[in-house]
């Protein structure tokens, strides 16, 4: 395993706009982790999750664990209603899939766009019909 | 009589012609001149380990564009990466208040 860069430029972009994606999509927050998460993998990513602050709660954290083989998906109070627990499964088995490929940026690319078209859209009631 | 003549040169070409080999195999035949030790090895062996490279070449350029790999069940060195994290990152993990529990999924491969 090459220590230090493991993304290439091109990767790290791709990354960042699936990530831009899913935002636009679902309007909440998003965010990747990728590193070591310890042992207590959830804990760590609870932790990572309550580090995004004020946005925390509108925040979807996607942690992972490559020397692991772990992935934690974590969703705000906010960010559940929209988000629920299936749609993120969903999610992270779309990751998993490609990680055990061996291919870390496409799985979060494919689990991101994942996450985005599954977050649950609420009903826009129609202000401007009678 | 006029059989005896295609019997004998049957005969003397097929008996001849391991001499022959080299220069004139039958009427009319003009092999050009052989190839040396050096333009056997270049035409037999150096130009199909020239399609071998070059298609070695095309084929791992592409993968050595995509950057390091990461190969399941191999020891994980890299630097963490966050995308969409705090600004400050070590600082924000470590003074990080707990907030509430929403939800969210995790997986194992």
């Amino acid at each position: 395993m090459p220590t230090g860069e493991v993304f290439s430029e091109r990767q790290l972009q791709d990354v960042a706009r699936a990530i831009a994606g899913a935002e636009t999509d679902t309007g909440l927050a998003f965010s990747v982790y990728v590193g070591s998460l310890g042992p207590n993998t959830r804990e760590r990513a609870l932790t990572l999750h309550d580090a995004l602050g004020v946005e925390a709660s509108r925040s979807v954290l996607v942690a992972v664990d490559p020397g692991l083989r772990q992935t934690e998906i974590v969703t705000g109070p906010d960010a559940k209603r929209f988000l629920d627990d299936h749609a993120a499964a969903l999610g992270a088995l779309a990751m998993t899939t490609q990680f055990n490929a061996g291919d870390l940026a496409g799985g979060l690319v494919n689990g991101l766009r994942t996450l985005g078209e599954h977050a649950r859209h609420p009903q826009t009631l129609h202000l401007d019909q009678p | 009589m006029t059989a005896a003549v295609p019997m004998s040169t049957v005969l003397v070409s097929v008996l001849a012609s391991p001499a022959f080999a080299a220069q004139r195999r039958y009427e009319g035949d003009d092999p050009g001149p052989g190839l040396t030790a050096l333009e056997t090895l270049g035409l037999f062996v150096g130009i199909p380990a020239l399609v071998i490279a070059v298609v070695y070449v095309l084929v791992f350029a592409g993968s050595g564009a995509k950057g390091p790999r990461y190969r399941p069940g191999v020891a994980w060195r890299g630097q963490p990466q966050w995308w969409g994290g705090p600004a400050d990152a070590e600082r924000a993990v470590d003074s990080a208040q707990p907030t509430q529990s929403g939800g969210g999924a995790r997986a194992h491969w």
